[in-house]
């Protein structure tokens, strides 16, 4: 009986310790997971958000870019390479044409191909509703390139997958 | 054994829900009447480990997953061309019977070949412009299955 408790004991003390390793040290695929978290949340837009969350939202978006990040989207004209800044500047404007909107990120495939570089395939949602009532609701799959400089992830390459072709 | 018969029954419905017939919700309008917003499905992986995708067959597109996917119809397949005069379809030159397509639809889109492993997918509701309905030629390799019913 003895031997069971002290058993059960340790076999409580490993999941705590893979759980609390887990926590404190997280894998570099939840780091990566982590940068796309947060470009969802600081790209979404509540209707009830005042102007200065507003500019933190600007102004934080821009912190997940490497400079310059590199934009490749087949028949829009938004291919191109921008700096944080161009990338803060546009975020803002395109929601500032929302009153609520939301980004959303699923099937995120994540692989290392090289030291320091993740390349990210996943479907990216957007959702939202114009200040003049429009419904936009835009699907595209992406494929991402991200560089960890200083133990953090930053996108440097974003290209959008074409997956019907007029 | 009666954790046994729970454990099967929970890895069979997980396995024949999570890969073979995936339940999904309709969102948008594009399937319209055929399929309509907020409806519920399931999506059959198996339908075409044996076949080929047909002309009308509706099929689920993939992105990079199987959580979001388009509903669309197969109208041509590779090497056939396919346009679109005056809201009427094409295939090869000649004119398509739709019966699936119920609203008015005045689209023109020049003849294209549809590329070797690939088929061309339509909506049904092609009721709004050509440049806000998703369609076009896609692999083969994208169609993950199709509406059960």
């Amino acid at each position: 009986m003895v031997k069971i408790k002290y058993l059960l004991a340790g076999v409580l003390f490993v999941i705590i310790g893979i759980v609390l390793a887990a926590t404190v040290f997280p894998s570099e695929e939840k780091r990566v997971k982590k940068r796309f978290h947060l470009l969802s949340e600081w790209v979404s837009k509540s209707p009830e958000e005042n102007p200065f969350t507003m500019l933190q939202k600007m102004k934080d978006i821009g912190t997940l870019f490497f400079e310059p990040c590199e934009l490749k989207a087949p028949n829009e004209s938004l291919s191109g390479s921008y700096t944080r800044q161009e990338i803060s500047a546009y975020a803002g404007s395109v929601r500032s044409h929302f009153s609520q909107l939301g980004l959303k990120f699923y099937d995120l495939h994540i692989a290392f191909p090289q030291k320091e570089v993740a390349k990210v395939t996943l479907t990216a949602r957007l959702i939202g509703k114009s200040k003049t009532g429009e419904q936009a609701d835009e699907i595209r799959e992406l494929e991402c390139l991200l560089k960890k400089i200083d133990k953090k992830w930053f996108l440097s390459q974003i290209e959008v997958i074409e997956v019907l072709k007029k | 054994m009666f954790l046994i018969r729970v454990f099967l029954v929970s890895l069979f419905a997980y396995l024949f829900f999570g890969y073979l017939c995936i339940p999904f919700t309709i969102q948008g309008i594009s399937m319209e009447p055929t399929y309509p917003n907020g409806g519920v499905n399931f999506c059959w992986r198996l339908r075409y480990f044996f076949s080929e995708p047909k002309r009308h067959d509706v099929v689920a597109v993939r992105f990079a997953g199987s959580q979001v996917m388009l509903l669309k119809r197969v109208v041509a397949r590779e090497g056939e061309q396919v346009e679109f005069r005056a809201g009427r379809l094409y295939v090869d030159g000649k004119e398509i019977e739709e019966p699936y397509v119920r609203f008015p639809c005045n689209w023109n889109l020049p003849s294209r070949r549809v590329e070797k492993d690939c088929v061309y997918v339509v909506g049904d509701n092609r009721s709004m412009p050509i440049d806000s309905h998703h369609f076009g030629q896609t692999s083969k390799i994208r169609i993950k299955g199709v509406p059960l019913w």
